[in-house]
């Protein structure tokens, strides 16, 4: 029977491979597998440099790549991804801003090592780790598990074709997962949270595998223009479109830390590693709103009608979730985790648009808030006592009679993240209001509302930290190594410049605003 | 195989044939049962063992639906390696080590009883809704085409349409590898001893014959059971200390309550 099968058989034709378009994303796997060698081949003394030099060269030359790109708009290996500009834009933040986090990684002065676990498989508390915990050693792995997750989130908002977007989630994801359980400090906590993330990560793959098998059934393809096509000319039944969209924007939803499907957020922020926290906060949330913006824009452009009240009701319930639970928070960590939900629930605002000036204000609002939020983080890893970083809000009470300098610095990024004018945060904001407000005026007059709640948690940490007595033995303020350094000034700077003349990186988001497929 | 297929190559339109249909009736209860019993069984092997059962069914359902591909990969895989893998796990843990019943948040297990109630509901009802009215076809004819019958086709996709999701796959299996070196992977720090050292050591110890194995297949199928000896006493040494579940067995101080 085999070699009748055979004789059968047409030969088949490979697609064609753009590789150029393609080479951000081969160069961050490329420089992974190296990672890997590295942690085979190199003694571990020379690890650490040699990774950083792999890892930071990697990045830049995938950013250099996007770059050369700019003006590129097709699809490749037989339409499974689209590179155009919003996906290069993306592509371009999610690399800026985990260059960042990799420099917020290589932080060794603050604390004996660094943020990262000296081994991970070593048992909590045992006589092992406790003697490890004093040595300069690191879990080194943590960069090409960086590496995997950055081509993940290159991969995952240019990917055209939904069983190709669930395989880039999985590989976006599942070194976050083990990136989470890797702190130094606290490391049951860190191990709490990985779990956690791991267990209802997995929960909300499934709910996006179980939405493209029924759309599959419904277009008879996973790809989305062809599921564009499938609700323009079907005369069947619409449910399982309806029914598919719904279950894959859980599994997208939940990617992007946005109400209901937010739960996990506070505590793998609070749990995770600051600078692994400050990459999830940023590059993962960048990456599944490019993937939510393709879903949305591309495959579903026909439907708007029946899923714009669907963003308006998780946009809603996450800028409240975000704004009203925050404000009963009294660790940072997890005041940072809230707004990071009720951000998402303003990007989504500018979603609810569904033309070019809501493409290019979403692109703009997730990189501004990116470098907001990875500059916070990154001002939270120098605030500490001895147990470790000082999360605890009475802990910072009075911080600027110690520090005016660093109190000055988080005042700046909370007054960007409540969207106060002269900031980026406050751009940001207009463009998405702008964006959305030909459409869904009172969804607008809704997030103007929220923003002002939240505006008043990030204002009562400004006051608490200039205006409150100091605690008896409060925390103290270490000084950052170069690469901390380097993280947090550019980061400040973008915020302050962003504020102040938007205007070229408007304008790069406009020209970019543009999606094939 | 063939036989499979050519039986339910003889699809009238519209008419399920009879022996397609017999065998849903009998293997379609089976997997719920299946389903149903993993999930309410108190004891984790016949939890296991009840997937076991909905995923052969499963795995005869995609043979039967001329799927031949999946339903052998489902019936390998999943049950051959997956499952077994799980058992090997429940076995090393100690099948006694139950979960705590307490509840963390209060009233959970009735919200998330009656949301999954609900979610299943309408999901099969929207489902069944979708479909309605559309008439079975025989998918041999769907998929046999220029590239030969279904395992032909499944290849030619992967390589062809599907061939960047088909590569990046192997990025999976790397982090995966990478992620079970990072959180299981000792490093030793001291030289590995010597055999000749171990030997040494071991006629020293006082104790040069190996320690007794556990009580597994006497009496429960958990490594952390501990050997009887001739007397009826337990021998502590059948245990390691490490092994998880040892502490939850209530019989260590009275061997009646092994026997």
């Amino acid at each position: 029977m085999s070699h009748l099968l055979l004789a059968e058989t047409a030969p088949i034709h490979a697609p064609s491979v753009a590789y150029s378009s393609l080479s951000p994303i081969f160069i961050v796997l490329g420089a992974a597998l190296v990672g890997v060698l590295v942690e085979a081949l190199v003694p571990r003394a020379e690890r650490y440099a040699v990774q950083m030099v792999v890892t930071i060269g990697g990045l830049t030359a995938a950013l250099v790549a996007v770059g050369l790109l700019h003006n590129t708009a097709e699809t490749t290996v037989a339409g499974a991804l689209a590179v155009d500009g919003a996906g290069l834009f993306i592509q371009g933040s999610v690399l800026v801003l985990s260059v960042m986090s990799v420099l917020l990684i290589a932080e060794r002065s603050v604390d004996v090592g660094s943020a990262i676990v000296a081994s991970a498989a070593v048992v909590v508390g045992s006589p092992t780790d406790r003697r490890l915990a004093r040595t300069d050693r690191v879990q080194t792995e943590v960069f090409p598990l960086l590496l995997f997750a950055v081509a993940g989130m290159l991969i995952f908002p240019i990917s055209n074709n939904l069983l190709l977007m669930f395989v880039a989630l999985e590989v976006l994801s599942l070194p976050l997962y083990l990136m989470a359980g890797l702190s130094r400090r606290r490391r049951l906590l860190s191990q709490e949270a990985a779990l956690k993330y791991f267990l209802l990560g997995a929960f909300a793959s499934a709910f996006f595998l179980y939405g493209l098998a029924l759309l599959y059934g419904y277009a008879n393809s996973v790809d989305l223009p062809a599921i564009l096509n499938a609700s323009k000319a079907s005369p069947k039944s619409d449910v399982l479109l309806y029914v598919g969209l719904a279950l894959l924007l859980v599994g997208l939803l939940f990617k992007a830390g946005i109400a209901p499907f937010h739960s996990w957020t506070p505590d793998v922020y609070q749990g995770s590693p600051t600078p692994v926290t400050a990459f999830m906060s940023s590059c993962t949330k960048i990456a599944a709103f490019g993937a939510i913006m393709r879903v949305l824009y591309v495959g579903f452009n026909a439907t708007a009608w029946n899923w714009r009240p669907i963003v308006w009701a998780v946009a809603i319930a996450s800028m409240a979730v975000g704004g009203i639970f925050g404000l009963t928070q009294t660790d940072l960590k997890r005041v940072l985790a809230y707004s990071s939900i009720a951000h998402a629930g303003f990007i989504l605002v500018g979603l609810v648009a569904l033309d070019k000036d809501g493409i290019a204000s979403v692109l703009f609002y997730v990189l501004t808030y990116g470098f907001s939020t990875m500059a916070a983080f990154g001002v939270l890893m120098l605030v500490r006592d001895a147990d470790g970083e000082a999360t605890h809000l009475a802990q910072w009470s009075g911080l600027a009679r110690k520090s005016p300098f660093v109190a000055a610095v988080m005042t700046v990024l909370l007054l960007s993240m409540a969207g106060i004018p002269l900031t980026s945060g406050f751009i940001a904001k207009f463009y998405v209001f702008k964006a959305a407000f030909h459409v869904a005026a009172p969804l607008v007059v809704i997030a103007l509302i929220f923003s002002a709640v939240a505006a008043f948690y990030y204002l009562r940490i400004v006051v608490l930290m200039f205006f409150a007595e100091p605690p008896e033995n409060g925390p103290t303020i270490a000084i950052p190594g170069w690469s901390t350094a380097v993280a947090l000034t550019f980061g400040m700077v973008v915020t302050v410049v962003l504020g102040i003349f938007p205007q070229p990186i408007l304008d790069l988001a406009a020209k970019a605003a543009t999606l094939v497929g | 195989m063939s036989a499979v297929i050519s039986t339910a190559g003889e699809l009238t339109n519209g008419q399920v044939p009879l022996g397609e249909a017999v065998a849903f009736w009998i293997l379609g209860p089976v997997s719920l049962a299946g389903a149903i019993g993993m999930v309410l069984l108190r004891n984790a092997v016949h939890s296991a063992l009840s997937l076991v059962a909905t995923m052969m069914s499963l795995g005869m359902f995609y043979l039967i639906e001329q799927g031949p591909f999946l339903g052998l990969v489902q019936i390998i895989v999943y049950t051959g390696a997956i499952m077994i893998l799980f058992l090997f796990v429940l076995m090393l843990i100690g099948r006694d080590a139950s979960d705590s019943i307490v509840e963390t948040l209060r009233g959970q297990r009735w919200a998330a009883s009656l949301f999954g109630i609900g979610f299943a509901l309408l999901v099969a009802l929207s489902v069944g809704r979708a479909f309605k009215g559309s008439k079975p076809v025989n998918l041999n004819s769907a998929t046999t085409n220029a590239n030969g019958q279904n395992v032909n086709s499944i290849a030619a996709l992967l390589f062809t349409k599907y061939l960047f999701a088909f590569e990046l796959t192997s990025a999976l299996l790397i982090i995966a590898a990478v992620g079970a070196m990072v959180l299981a992977h000792l490093e030793r720090e001291t030289p590995k001893r010597t055999q000749k050292e171990i030997a040494r050591e071991r006629i020293r110890s006082g104790r040069p014959q190996p320690l007794p194995g556990p009580g597994v297949l006497s009496s429960h199928d958990a490594i952390g059971t501990p050997a009887l000896l001739p007397d009826g006493s337990i021998a502590p040494e059948s245990v390691m200390a490490s092994t998880p579940g040892v502490r939850e067995l209530p019989a260590l101080d009275n061997p009646d309550n092994i026997r």
